[in-house]
């Protein structure tokens, strides 16, 4: 009986990885500071868009996954093969330009996690980015990942530091499911800050792709999404307590996130003097694996879908743009991170704003192609289940709209920002 | 010179020069060296349909037809036929003289004696430039990349009809350039090209592929060819092989093999991934020590299956064929007396190696002694294998196996 039961789970277990794996690299530097900053500003009245934003995510992993393991081809395959030049190269620069936003954000989250242990970021970010492209074009990158991985289990601490801090239970699960709003023009900000970070482009890109790797056939298709289900839970979850363990402890005594020493605070209660260290090994390690992950996924994007020789193994003269391109998101996100009295922390936030603006785009993208009978088949979205995706797009285009026009007309003077 | 892009979405005319539609898109026949035209598809507001090609009259700018009546029942796919925009234009193909993968940026074509044929594809940036831009600007962009059509490999899986592909080209390549776009490629167009190889081919390719990418093939494919597959890779690369896979499949395709085959593998599978036991090779040429060295060449030349590389003899009991006495060089063999003992000409002082010796070991051993191949003996002294200076290689150099697998995590 205990055999067939877990035979009947195995598959399941043996599927874990992809989903989570993608999921989890939402928390990185940008993530944190976006967590953070929501609870220290506004308590525990966001935490109910986080419930909303990991449905969100769930829906948007899911289609991904299913247009990967139906079609057995890579994102922007799809998009070169089924739109027309003009609108690849609109969808191609878009994630792009989002994800360039984050793997600047990346090298910030390395310079402040540096400064954290006193040490110079003049020094730290060159370095960290000389690393990365050594690891990565040496290929040795996969052998320190899990290295980096397992530094980022640190802000598990924060669920700790959740519980320690004593909230009121009762209100945090009614700020959990209640929605409320606000008429402030940054409430709006941080909304599409959340969404922006917790639905990036390249979780989808990283979960399609994986699945594509993996040859895994619609056949195994309900083990993969358990996989992505359970990676959703996991990171709407750590995302939760983020924002609970700021909002009990910074929040309420009115201490703004503007600096990366600031979001340690929140982990007085579980490490004390160490929370500062706890903080930064954790914010290295994140940002150090999605700065060697990011370039190299966004380079193999853009050359894919332009057909340009690729492969890191490649010298400089058999495969120069794919080279090029690699080399330079690494060197503009390290310069970039390294501006003189850039305000870290917002600078982080900003970056998600932006990836969120740019969201449906790619939203919208994935609705025609997980729509395209030919492509799909059977595995089209159901109507009901198409409503829902059809409704985060429009949901998140409208939110994205509303800031671009309250950002115009405060700068027209017509209302104050 | 007439190119694809240039003439979609272009008008159709009639006889009479009066607009029937604009050019939706144009079927060919995959089959033949230049793929013929076969048909134009039409579109007319919201209906697309099919016109033949035979009521093509030219093709320069605008499509004129040579009678203005045309069927407008709505046009289906149908199996072997293929559309250059739909299924060709912005899809990958194989580079067969440039053994690489390459996007379609446009698509050339030519009449050759009344028929518009595919004669190539540029895969130039300028011709993605000139899409890209207004159609004004697009004559002023130069430059093309052409590569015939006759040196490209079209995939059957690119196309959502039944096709009949051939797959000659693919001989042309070298089975490591193979395996490189075999791991570049989703593992369904891969799986395609891998289908297409003979079983020795598909075996000296996958030797080269990525463990992963081995694995969800070897999975992936009829269980009998997997097991074919396997009995023609060497039993080192067999055993990685399977190593990766399930143990209930593993279990399965070695049942399938040859009971031989499958015995050498299941006896590499019992050492460690990074041992000697699993680097060496099992064949090798034995000769008992009372033969003479033209005894050694005849045993040579009389073998079903030389090893390769063959760089030595091992000359062992004459009642034991499973200890060592010493080696006989190839190089010796020939130059030597065919009269003279190989006692006269071996050499009893060889290194040996352990088969649970670390593979980096055996390597180093091979470097000092200036060795070409390295026996391993078990503990009790008895032969297993040797290991080559070809094998030791890939474990000197493991970056090169290493930036192979850096695509499969992240891509």
């Amino acid at each position: 009986m205990k055999g067939r039961r877990l035979r009947r789970f195995a598959p399941y277990l043996l599927a874990m990885g992809p989903g989570l794996l993608a999921a989890s690299a939402g928390n990185d530097a940008g993530g944190i500071a976006t967590y953070a900053s929501t609870g220290a500003s506004y308590g525990y009245r966001l935490l109910w868009a986080n419930t909303v934003v990991t449905i969100f995510l769930f829906v948007v992993q899911e289609m991904s996954a299913r247009m990967g393991s139906v079609t057995g081809k890579g994102f922007s395959d799809l998009v070169r093969e089924n739109f027309s030049l003009r609108i690849t190269a609109l969808i191609l620069l878009t994630l792009f330009i989002a994800n360039a936003g984050i793997v600047v954000s990346e090298f910030i989250g390395i310079a402040a996690a540096a400064e954290l242990f006193g040490v110079s970021r003049y020094f730290a970010v060159p370095a960290a980015a000389a690393l990365v492209w050594l690891l990565v074009t040496r290929g040795s990158y996969a052998r320190v990942e899990k290295v980096f991985l397992c530094l980022t289990l640190c802000f598990l601490s924060y669920i700790v530091a959740a519980f320690l801090a004593k909230p009121n239970w009762s209100t945090v699960l009614v700020s959990s499911v209640v929605p409320s709003f606000e008429k402030d023009p940054a409430f709006l900000g941080m909304l599409i800050a959340l969404i922006g970070t917790t639905i990036s482009p390249y979780m989808q890109l990283y979960i399609q792709s994986s699945v594509v790797e993996k040859g895994i056939t619609p056949d195994d298709w309900r083990y993969t999404r358990f996989d992505v289900l359970f990676g959703t839970v996991i990171s709407g979850i750590v995302a939760a307590f983020i924002i609970i363990a700021t909002a009990a402890t910074l929040h309420v005594h009115g201490i703004k996130v503007e600096t990366a020493a600031d979001a340690a605070q929140a982990l007085e209660p579980i490490a004390g003097h160490y929370s500062r260290a706890l903080f930064a090994l954790g914010l290295l390690g994140a940002s150090l694996l999605a700065a060697g992950v990011l370039p190299l996924s966004t380079t193999y994007m853009m050359s894919e879908g332009l057909g340009i020789e690729r492969g890191v193994s490649r010298s400089w003269s058999e495969a120069p743009v794919f080279m090029g391109l690699f080399t330079g998101l690494v060197v503009l996100g390290a310069a970039l991170a390294l501006i003189p009295g850039l305000p870290l922390i917002r600078v982080l936030v900003g970056v998600y704003v932006l990836n969120g603006l740019l969201l449906p785009i790619e939203l919208f993208a994935i609705l025609r192609l997980i729509n395209n009978r030919e492509l799909m088949g059977e595995h089209v979205n159901r109507p009901l289940y198409n409503v829902l995706a059809w409704g985060i797009a429009v949901i998140v285009s409208l939110l994205s709209l509303s800031l671009i026009v309250q950002a115009l007309l405060g700068w027209l003077g017509v209302i104050k920002a | 010179m007439l190119f694809l892009t240039s003439l979609v979405d272009r008008p159709v005319q009639g006889q009479a020069g009066e607009a029937i539609g604009k050019l939706d898109d144009l079927i060919v026949r995959i089959g033949d060296p230049y793929p013929p035209i076969t048909g134009l598809v039409v579109k007319d507001g919201r209906r697309r349909f099919f016109v033949p090609a035979g009521h093509l009259a030219a093709l320069n700018g605008a499509a004129l037809l040579a009678s203005s009546i045309v069927d407008l029942a709505p046009f289906t796919r149908r199996d072997g036929e293929v559309l250059l925009r739909r299924d060709v234009l912005d899809h990958q193909l194989i580079d067969i003289t440039g053994r690489r993968i390459v996007r379609v940026n446009d698509v050339q074509l030519t009449r050759v004696e009344g028929t518009y044929r595919v004669v190539g594809v540029d895969v130039s940036p300028q011709a993605l430039l000139r899409r890209l831009g207004p159609r004004a600007f697009a004559n002023r962009i130069v430059g093309r990349q052409i590569i015939d059509w006759s040196d490209v490999q079209y995939l059957a899986s690119t196309a959502p009809v039944q096709l009949k592909v051939s797959y000659d080209r693919l001989a042309d390549l070298h089975p490591v350039d193979l395996a490189r776009i075999v791991d570049a490629l989703s593992y369904r167009e891969s799986a395609e090209i891998v289908a297409a190889l003979d079983e020795e081919t598909a075996a000296e390719t996958l030797e080269e592929v990525s463990d992963e990418r081995v694995a969800d093939l070897l999975e992936g494919m009829d269980q009998e060819r997997a097991a074919d597959i396997l009995e023609e890779m060497t039993p080192a690369a067999a055993a990685d092989a399977l190593e990766d896979l399930e143990d209930e499949v593993a279990e399965q395709l070695l049942a399938r093999m040859e009971p031989e085959e499958a015995a050498d593998v299941q006896a590499l599978m019992a050492y460690d991934e990074d041992s000697a036991g699993r680097l060496m090779t099992t064949e090798l040429v034995r000769v008992a020590e009372n033969a003479t060295v033209g005894d050694a060449l005849a045993i040579v030349r009389g073998l079903e299956e030389v090893p390769d590389p063959l760089l030595a003899v091992y000359v062992v009991a004459i009642d034991d064929p499973d200890l060592l006495r010493g080696i006989v060089r190839l190089r010796t063999l020939i130059l030597a007396n065919p009269q003279t003992p190989v006692l006269e000409v071996m050499d009893d002082d060889v290194p040996t190696v352990g088969p649970e010796d670390r593979a980096e070991d055996a390597a180093r051993v091979l470097a000092e002694y200036n060795l070409l191949a390295v026996p391993v003996l078990g503990p009790d002294g008895h032969l297993l294998g040797i290991v080559t200076v070809d094998d030791a290689l890939a474990v000197l150099l493991p970056e090169i196996w290493q930036r192979r697998g850096a695509r499969a995590g992240f891509a």
